[in-house]
């Protein structure tokens, strides 16, 4: 019998969407809470580290969106075939991390002339730094971000671009086409597109 | 014959040392290649780096950065990794927990403004350390001594790894007031391979 599983974040995809992702293409059963503003003092208190996502699996709660999602990849089959692979989908997990994270860095610039200096780089050097070295990779190995099937890296990939599209508009992605084929294929998955169909709608 | 493992890095303990643990703990042979800061730039572009950062581990002419993702690899290898998907999870959680704490303490580092850095590092030191430190606290009282799944994972070796950069941020020894944090870093110190590695290792800032 399957675990009960509760997964509880805001009401946004942020770093729970790529869980959803996962739930929705092993047709999983799951609670999908959603914190409002107003709530979330209160339960901060009670996550193990004070922040989200939390999974709640048969009542035992696990913090960190990456570690939550790679253990559910091992349940579902979509860790890779083996060590090696389950290795790679890790590295680049971690490597889009990083670029997240300057993105991050750069949205919570609060002086005006160093944001706009950090947009800057990010648009000339960053941005184009990682985004041309994942096109690579994708489009040397058959479109698939590990190995030679979906795994969660394709839907935490997935995820990110459809960010990247609402940040820097639809067009963004053309001049990646391996990655656009990658977000296309992810979104045409029909337990995927039935769930983006189906989900609230939200800002980020 | 040559080490089958090769890891790159800067002159220093960094995100590097979690791995240099493992291979030590685990008695594998690597080559222990630290960079320049004037060579940096130059290697940075080159083909040794995947994605233009350090650490690198380099096994059958394969790449592979990031330091968590190289530590769960080598965890298996040398024993202490989870011995289910539970206990990896567990693992992982807390791993990817103390990374953050480490992110918010770089933030302060990186952090240009003079003023701001005063305001963030004051926010960081009185609020989120004791914040997490005593979460930690509790958790390897929990855990019989250890982070996770109550025995030596990987978890605690990179953990203590970073011991050292919190003590400089802190200016004293972090875990002074944090009993079991102490005793965990007497444990994984004291180790067979990593109790040689510590008494052997260059010298660093950082």
């Amino acid at each position: 019998m399957s675990p009960h599983y509760k997964l509880i974040y805001f009401n946004a995809r942020g770093r729970a969407e790529h869980i959803r992702f996962i739930f929705a293409y092993a047709g999983v059963e799951y609670e999908d809470e959603r914190i409002s503003r107003e709530k979330w003092p209160e339960v901060k208190k009670r996550m193990p580290f004070g922040m989200l996502p939390v999974l709640e699996i048969d009542g035992k709660a696990v913090a960190q969106s990456n570690a939550v999602a790679r253990y559910l990849a091992r349940q579902y089959g979509l860790a890779g075939r083996n060590e090696w692979e389950a290795l790679q989908c890790d590295v680049l997990v971690d490597t889009l991390g990083d670029l997240k994270q300057v993105l991050a860095q750069f949205r919570m610039e609060q002086d005006p002339i160093k944001k706009e200096e950090k947009k800057a780089r990010l648009m000339r050097e960053t941005i184009p730094f990682y985004l041309s070295k994942f096109e690579k990779m994708l489009s040397e190995n058959n479109g698939f971000s590990v190995g030679s099937d979906i795994t969660w890296c394709d839907f935490v990939f997935a995820v990110s671009l459809e960010n990247f599209e609402h940040i820097f508009g639809k067009a963004a992605l053309d001049q990646y086409p391996a990655l656009k084929a990658l977000k296309i294929k992810v979104y045409n998955i029909p337990s995927i597109s039935a769930w983006v169909g189906k989900r609230p709608t939200t800002e980020s | 014959m040559a080490p089958l493992y090769k890891l790159t890095y800067f002159d220093g303990r960094g995100f590097a040392e979690s791995a240099r643990f493992l291979f030590k703990y685990g008695n594998i042979d690597f080559e222990d290649i630290r960079i320049k800061r004037q060579d940096w730039p130059k290697m940075k572009n080159m083909l040794g780096t995947p994605f233009g950062q350090v650490p690198v581990m380099e096994h059958n002419g394969k790449q592979i950065c990031q330091s968590a993702a190289i530590c769960r690899y080598l965890g298996k290898m040398v024993n202490l990794a989870g011995n289910n998907d539970w206990e990896n999870l567990e693992i992982d959680s807390i791993v990817d927990t103390m990374n953050d704490l480490r992110m918010k303490i770089m933030l302060v580092q990186w952090e240009q403004d003079a003023v701001k850095k005063r305001e963030l590092k004051d926010t960081v030191l009185e609020e989120i350390v004791p914040y997490y430190l005593a979460r930690l606290e509790a958790l390897v009282e929990k855990n019989k001594g250890n982070l996770a799944v109550g025995r030596l994972t990987w978890a605690d070796l990179y953990f203590v790894s970073m011991s050292p950069g919190f003590d400089a941020f802190i200016g004293g020894d972090t875990f002074a007031a944090y009993p079991n944090l102490k005793l965990l870093r007497d444990k994984v110190e004291t180790l067979p391979g990593i109790k040689e590695w510590i008494e052997n290792r260059p010298n660093s800032d950082f």
